[in-house]
């Protein structure tokens, strides 16, 4: 069931997603042509090279917030709109529902952030300045790496990681405040946006005492009890797994709070 | 064995009941009235039939079934209101219901919509009110579900289509299933009805069968209406 849930979900994102993808790459090839005509003396034409290079600012901006509007309006219009009266009586679980949505905003996610890095290659190509700008990054890595033991690879997947799992906590928070303020029989959508505000609080309320125990408390003292030394890389690397954990239980907490709500509380006017 | 069954059901909104201690079962092979005035808790009875309300005391029971996943698979439910999503074309929304319903007859579908000359190509958004009513319908129709809630389904429609509402209603429908159609145009329904069930203010008046009503009464269920609901 949750394979068709996601057919249907992609089928119903792409057609906006797709489109506005290709604006994206065409824009970058339009912003290749004008940094190659910057170079002429023509001012109509370096006029014009500039407000291409402005729209293809304004393109990379404008995916990333579709992307995001798009997966709080799936959310919101597919399930707590008049859409959730098909949705919710079809035979599939609150779960399988909230996984669906999840999951095809995470893609997007992750497909806008590739489309921008296509379209910066797109853009730069055969583009002098830029080349030797681009240079400098393997030149970057082959001195950390010289230097600290930096592993690349490893660090640049636990960051994907962390990306993605940051991705789909930042989504579910907004989902449980919706889900919440739609729970209520009036104002649903001054609630959705104070429930939001009111899990940022408490979120950050505990993170911010946890902290504090950190330094002080049982905790400090079980910590030094243990008298582990890491140091340099492996470091780095505990310190990124423990900050996947904690986005993994951050977006978890959400998720929780979620299905009880569509499960326990559903209200659809 | 009763495909709906309500026991002791109430369901508040804030401090007003919608529906108070209601008792009922609806057999299968009947096509059900379900009648009252406009906020009697007719909506508030099928939404929670389907899931979308949860009850505030009682429970309701679909085929045995709280309703949930399993039970939405013996329920073809249509809302009082068009809630098909407006950017597909009829194409895609027979692809939605013949990919979530194993009892989705898309030959039966894809008759009725040349009937009424609607193409597959036509996307909804382009529709007026009616014929997106019609669409509606006709998915809901097309399923060989056991239990069809229909909501107030000849509302906003104009006489002939309402004609061909309930005659889609009595020409689709298994004769294990049971229908239940909620409305307050009575006239238009009755002939259609093998029982009905009045409900005001959130509870259940009455609830027999048309012949009874007819034999026993001597009145049509419109006449006997009007006297129950005397305002």
């Amino acid at each position: 069931m949750l394979i068709k849930l996601l057919k249907h979900e992609f089928r119903a994102t792409a057609r906006i997603m797709g489109p506005l993808y290709l604006i994206l790459l065409a824009v970058a090839l339009g912003f290749n042509f004008s940094a190659r005509l910057m170079d002429t003396s023509n001012v109509v034409l370096n006029v014009l090279a500039a407000l291409v290079i402005l729209a293809y600012v304004a393109a990379i901006i404008g995916v990333f917030i579709v992307s995001f509007i798009l997966m709080l309006q799936r959310f919101y219009k597919n399930l707590l709109g008049d859409e959730g009266y098909i949705m919710f009586t079809l035979p599939a679980s609150v779960h399988q529902h909230v996984w669906s949505k999840l999951i095809v905003s995470a893609v997007w996610f992750i497909a806008t952030g590739a489309a921008v890095i296509l379209s910066v290659f797109v853009a730069a190509f055969n583009v002098s300045f830029l080349a030797d700008l681009a240079s400098v990054f393997p030149e970057l890595f082959r001195e950390l790496n010289a230097y600290y033991a930096f592993n690349g690879t490893a660090f640049i997947l636990e960051f994907l990681v962390l990306m993605l799992a940051a991705c789909m906590s930042f989504s579910l928070q907004f989902y449980a405040a919706l889900a919440v303020g739609h729970s209520f029989a009036n104002h649903k959508m001054a609630l959705s946006v104070l429930f939001f505000f009111v899990f940022q609080f408490v979120m950050q309320l505990i993170s911010g005492t946890l902290l504090v125990m950190l330094d002080q408390g049982p905790l400090q003292s079980l910590l030094s009890g243990l008298n582990f030394h890491v140091s340099g890389m492996p470091a780095i690397h505990i310190a990124m797994l423990l900050m996947i954990a904690m986005t993994v239980i951050y977006g978890a907490v959400f998720y929780i709070v979620t299905t009880i709500t569509l499960k326990k509380r559903l209200n659809l006017e | 064995m009763a495909v709906l069954e309500c026991k002791d059901l109430s369901k508040h909104y804030g401090n007003a009941p919608a529906l108070n201690h209601v008792n009922l079962a609806v057999e299968p092979g009947r096509i059900v009235g379900l009648l009252g005035p406009n906020g009697s808790g007719k909506t508030t009875l099928i939404k929670l039939a389907n899931g979308l309300l949860t009850p505030s005391e009682g429970e309701v029971l679909v085929c045995d079934m709280a309703p949930g996943k399993e039970s939405h698979e013996s329920v073809s439910y249509l809302p009082e209101r068009t809630c098909i999503p407006t950017w597909m074309s009829v194409k895609q929304l027979l692809d939605f219901y013949g990919d979530f319903y194993r009892d989705f007859n898309r030959k039966a579908a894809e008759e009725m919509l040349a009937h009424l000359n609607i193409r597959l190509t036509q996307r909804i958004k382009q529709m007026s009110k009616g014929t997106r009513e019609k669409v509606q319908l006709i998915m809901v129709m097309s399923r060989a579900a056991k239990l069809y809630l229909l909501d107030e389904p000849i509302g906003g429609v104009d006489p002939a289509t309402r004609d061909y509402i309930l005659s889609t209603i009595i020409g689709n429908y298994n004769p294990e299933a049971a229908v239940i159609i909620s409305t307050h145009l009575i006239a238009d329904v009755e002939k259609v009805l093998d029982e009905v069930i009045f409900i005001n203010q959130g509870q259940v008046v009455l609830q027999s069968s048309v012949d009874e009503i007819r034999e026993e009464k001597g009145m049509s269920v419109d006449a006997l209406f009007r006297e129950v609901f005397k305002c």
